[in-house]
């Protein structure tokens, strides 16, 4: 009987009770009647019967998803790489080849261009930390917690805005006739404006502009997590400023510094308009080398597939690096 | 701490403040010059650059075209995300490190290599560039962030919710459409505006992946490589504001849920 009681549609749950008192006879909802259906109740039963068949659906979409859409692109890639024609004329036969990855240690003018964005994407990265991590420490220690959600979206807003209109306001700011030159023109330390754009500056303050964000939350929750405590134990016992903030802010921090860092750098060797708006021809970045490939005939796509590869996995082997040196930091604090 | 130290780190943090407004601001100013030429000083003031945004049929167009690939691509994103963080939380399995993983893939790939490896994904199941490429691009990059809203919420959604559900006659289907999926919806609608704001601002994937009609930002790119003019800022004054009230939205309905509500 109580089984029987369970299983009735049209009522609690499903019959919108809750709400308030109904005319006599409880109406059906949308609900009710969709559980009353003979159909749905079959096809229900004989799909969700069990705890096991109810893991399988769910667990199969998510499969099929990640598998085709997020790692089926990747491997298409790597697959292109290794072919001598993608997309292959009709009536021609596609080989596997090396020539596309070998073509980048061939040609000297790839390895410049790489190796710059792995330099640029480095020395950003850290500047990005020096800068971001200062604020971090204020909004997360000195603001009363009941502001800090206040301080971090006054901050948050202008990083909602894309890539575009950001690297855009960064031409306007350091242009000829830009901001800073009109500024140090009237202060009187120039008579002719320094010429920012079109350089490695003016990339690094653009890419900065867009990556502090990555860099600041996740330090802002680590920072967050910290316990006053610690520090104002160690004051107690003597530790003067540098040394509470070397001996135990720094150290309890590393892992929000490494997601951060890792974050920014990633991040930071995939941008393409901002190099192309903000840079110049001695400041080609290697997101400009790769789409070079992509703006020409289909026949170039193997190349850039393989060059586009040799990049990833680059970034990807150096992060892997810096994080193992990381956690290998923390784990000696520790001891 | 000290008071010195204190000051120190105020300075620090408006300084900061300072440094991520200002640029934006001065965009925003430059768009009511009365010049045609972009740069200061500003000595006359005009409202003509953003009555031309208003009526320019490129710019509306592009702005249109933009919103059906942002509103489109977050409906796949929404339902996706929520479905794997369904999976993952509370639930332990062999694999689930594994798809975890897989998830959060799309957001580590840098921009140009995720927008080049869809270009050459599309082309494999003859997906020609345009609307259709673009909505499928940015669906998959924003899966990942959805996923770890969603995950967030639905952590804190106590068991005896769901029991209670069964036990009044609910199937598992019914309970998530009556039970989990209203208590999901301040993430739902935290993480659907937040890809809304990543699709519509994204470049480098629409770029790769649009056919000949542009999205809003690959128009401004377009406009920015063939000559500055003030009526660029306008339009980016224009995107800039709706972003910001759109993110602050979804950022307070997102630090509400965390507080309980």
């Amino acid at each position: 009987m109580p089984g029987k009681a369970e299983t009735r549609p049209g009522s609690g749950i499903l019959s919108d009770e809750q709400d308030g008192p109904r005319t006599a006879g409880s109406r059906r909802t949308f609900w009710g009647a969709l559980v009353a259906a003979p159909l749905y109740q079959q096809v229900v039963g004989t799909l969700l019967g069990s705890p096991r068949r109810q893991f399988a659906i769910l667990v199969t979409l998510p499969v099929i998803w990640l598998l085709t859409q997020h790692l089926g692109p990747m491997l298409q890639m790597l697959y292109v790489s290794l072919v001598d024609s993608y997309p292959t004329a009709p009536g021609h036969e596609r080989h596997f080849t090396l020539d596309n990855y070998a073509r980048f240690f061939r040609e000297a003018i790839f390895v410049m261009p790489f190796l710059r964005t792995l330099v640029f994407a480095a020395v950003l990265t850290f500047v990005t930390l020096i800068i971001t991590y200062p604020v971090a420490y204020f909004l997360a220690r000195h603001v009363r917690r009941d502001n800090q959600l206040v301080f971090l979206l006054l901050l948050l807003i202008p990083f909602w805005v894309g890539e575009i209109v950001r690297t855009f306001a960064i031409m306007i700011l350091l242009g000829n006739n830009g901001a800073v030159n009109l500024a140090l023109k009237w202060l009187g330390f120039i008579d002719r404006p320094v010429p920012f754009m079109y350089t490695g500056f003016s990339i690094s303050v653009g890419i900065i502009y867009l990556t502090a964000l990555y860099m600041l939350l996740p330090l802002y929750s680590a920072l967050e997590k910290l316990p006053k405590s610690y520090t104002e134990a160690a004051a107690d016992l003597g530790a003067g400023a540098w040394t509470r903030f070397r001996k135990v802010t720094l150290p309890l921090t590393l892992e929000g510094i490494a997601s951060g860092c890792t974050l920014v750098f990633l991040i930071s060797t995939g941008y393409y308009a901002t190099p192309v708006l903000l840079g110049g021809p001695s400041t080609t970045v290697f997101a400009e080398t790769i789409a070079g490939f992509f703006h020409v005939a289909g026949d170039q796509w193997p190349t850039g597939a393989a060059f586009a590869c040799l990049m990833f996995v680059t970034a990807l082997a150096l992060t892997a690096v810096f994080n193992r040196f990381m956690t290998q930091l923390q784990h000696r604090g520790r001891k | 701490m000290s008071r010195g130290t204190r000051l120190f780190m105020s300075l620090i943090y408006w300084g900061f403040v300072v440094y991520v407004f200002v640029p934006l601001i001065l965009m925003v100013m430059m768009g009511f010059k009365d010049s045609k030429f972009i740069g200061f000083p500003i000595t006359s003031w005009t409202l003509d650059w953003y009555t031309r945004v208003f009526a320019d049929a490129e710019v509306l167009n592009a702005f249109v075209y933009s919103m059906v690939i942002a509103i489109a691509s977050t409906a796949f994103s929404l339902a996706v995300g929520t479905w794997i963080a369904t999976l993952l939380v509370g639930r332990s399995f062999f694999g689930r490190g594994i798809i975890f993983g897989l998830t959060i893939l799309p957001a580590l790939i840098p921009g140009i290599i995720s927008a080049i490896a869809f270009r050459i994904y599309a082309q494999l199941w003859g997906v020609a560039p345009g609307m259709g490429a673009i909505i499928w691009a940015h669906a998959v990059h924003n899966v990942p962030f959805v996923m770890l809203v969603v995950s967030a919420r639905l952590a804190t959604l106590p068991p005896s919710y769901h029991d209670a559900a069964r036990d009044l006659g609910a199937d598992p289907v019914v309970a998530f459409f009556r039970v989990t999926l209203p208590y999901l919806k301040p993430a739902l609608i935290g993480a659907g505006i937040f890809c809304m704001l990543l699709s519509f601002d994204d470049f480098v994937r629409s770029f790769f992946l649009g056919g000949y009609k542009p999205t809003l930002p690959v128009l401004i790119f377009a406009k920015l490589r063939s000559g500055m003019s003030p009526e660029i800022n306008a339009i980016s004054s224009v995107v800039l504001v709706l972003t910001a009230v759109l993110g602050v939205w979804a950022e307070r309905s997102m630090r509400r849920m965390s507080k309980g509500n």
